[in-house]
């Protein structure tokens, strides 16, 4: 049965640890977003290069493993003489990896938007860069916030896969803990619920956010 | 840039315009002057290119060839490229009101919102302005009360007021109206229409492309008959709607008292 003393007694280590799952998932969180926004309006750009740019960039992050991009980037690169360590690495195959994903969910937001949105921006002397800020994307968010969040939670439970390249986040503290309690059980069920606090708790203010913006339009 | 006689200037001119979709051919060859202060009503059934022919006046549509000038300035100006012609467009568009069928209002914005936008973010006017010009004209197309709405609470009637006004804020030199009343339901027309009828009064340049013939007999100064991408026949409304010339407006007439009745 389970050792609630071990649980008990570990339980501030993982959870302190969860701060920098925490920090890793907000940070890349962010990049991710902004990745996508521009792969997105890469990809619905009228300039043919700069659409094969975001099509390439999001077919390649898509098509291989996030373990291989996390590998290229914190053992590949350093062979090239760009050594990121492991923070940055870990937070940049995270954001490249999401980002690519968000800029899909985007890209659906943008197109969802009827054209008549925009002839009426255009109409009213708005440039294209304007209408695209002003009026699309706001729309065009809202429609992604729920595909958004669920790119958000996959990432926050991705942030896992950085405890390979030295990280000492949520998972490897745990992994850690059990070289020296030889109690998996009770140290992965912690590490699994304290992600689990941390998806729900996501999931729970974008939730949130949705009913706020359906009101507001009301 | 400007005719020395105003009296007699050109508000819109429209030369050899032709739009081909693929191989469709919408407008051919359409020659078209609009009078500073006049209120033109173009009418003809769907498919005829009205709305084609009301597009290409702010370059929503890209005309095929032909030309096309706003207050003496060549809209279609080839020797503009990129960002250049799309500054010169957004010169010309910011004199240039459209009116959708389908209202086309924002709607992450609240009615006030939606009509101070364009003159902040484009013209530039402070907020404390914007607001001011745009609450003066929710007033005057009366909806006042519904300046803090969301586009979401108000019916078609509202909204399509709402769209009026925020054409208005640019203080545009010539109105387009794209079948304003025709997604409306009937109750909710005349308020439009009423509000339309007064920008004429004032004197106000329209272009209105309707299916409501009583209107364009009211208000207009001359009827465009249009059938096929071309157009068939025009002239005051006592001349077309009493006296029509051609064969297929004298049928299209019929079928409109007909539809009516």
């Amino acid at each position: 049965m389970l050792d609630w003393g071990t649980i008990v007694h570990y339980f501030p280590f993982l959870l302190k640890a969860t701060l920098l799952t925490l920090k890793i998932s907000l940070i890349s969180l962010l990049f991710g977003f902004l990745f996508g926004l521009v792969a997105a309006l890469l990809k619905l750009s009228p300039n043919g290069l700069l659409r094969l740019i975001g099509g390439f960039y999001v077919w390649i992050i898509r098509s291989t493993p996030l373990l291989v991009q996390l590998f290229l980037i914190y053992f590949g690169l350093p062979q090239l003489g760009i050594d990121l360590g492991p923070f940055m690495s870990g937070v940049l195959a995270l954001a490249l990896n999401t980002g690519a994903y968000n800029a899909e969910t985007i890209r659906g937001g943008i197109i969802s938007v009827p054209s008549g949105q925009l002839e009426a921006a255009r109409s009213l002397g708005m440039g294209p860069a304007l209408a695209m800020r002003r009026i699309v994307l706001p729309q065009a968010i809202r429609v992604a916030i729920p595909a958004l969040g669920n790119n958000f939670v996959i990432l926050i439970k991705d942030t896992s896969l950085v405890s390979t390249i030295t990280l000492v986040e949520l998972t490897l503290t745990a992994q850690r803990l059990i070289g020296s309690t030889y109690k998996p059980f009770e140290m992965y069920l912690m590490a699994a619920f304290l992600y689990a606090i941390l998806t729900t708790t996501t999931s729970v203010l974008l939730g949130k956010l949705e009913t706020r913006i359906a009101v507001e339009r009301r | 840039m400007s005719s020395p006689d105003a009296e007699s200037m050109q508000m819109i001119e429209i030369h050899n315009l032709k739009k081909n979709f693929g191989d469709n051919e919408v407008l051919k060859n359409i020659h078209f002057n609009v009078k500073k202060s006049e209120v033109v009503a173009i009418i003809g059934p769907s498919g005829s290119g009205k709305s084609t022919l009301l597009r290409c006046v702010n370059h929503l549509e890209e005309p095929t060839s032909g030309e096309i000038y706003v207050e003496g300035v060549l809209l279609n100006d080839k020797s503009l490229k990129g960002r250049a012609f799309q500054r010169h467009l957004n010169q010309i568009r910011t004199k240039v009101g459209m009116v959708f069928q389908q209202f086309n209002l924002f709607p992450h914005m609240t009615a006030l919102e939606n009509v101070m936008e364009a003159p902040v973010n484009v013209l530039k006017e402070t907020k404390a302005d914007a607001e001011k010009t745009a609450r003066e004209l929710l007033d005057k197309v009366g909806i006042a009360e519904k300046a803090d709405s969301y586009p979401g609470t108000l019916s078609g009637g509202q909204k399509q007021r709402v769209a009026i006004a925020r054409a208005l804020a640019m203080n545009p030199d010539v109105m387009l109206f794209d079948e304003a009343t025709s997604a409306l339901d009937p109750e909710l027309v005349g308020e439009v229409l009423r509000v339309m009828e007064n920008l004429a009064k004032e004197g106000m340049t329209m272009l209105v492309v309707t299916h409501e013939m009583g209107f364009a007999d009211r208000v207009a100064d001359r009827v465009v008959f249009m059938a096929d991408g071309y157009i068939v026949e025009e002239g005051t409304p006592a001349e077309l709607f009493r006296n029509p010339k051609n064969e297929r407006t004298q049928k299209f007439l019929a079928d409109v008292a007909h539809a009516d009745v």
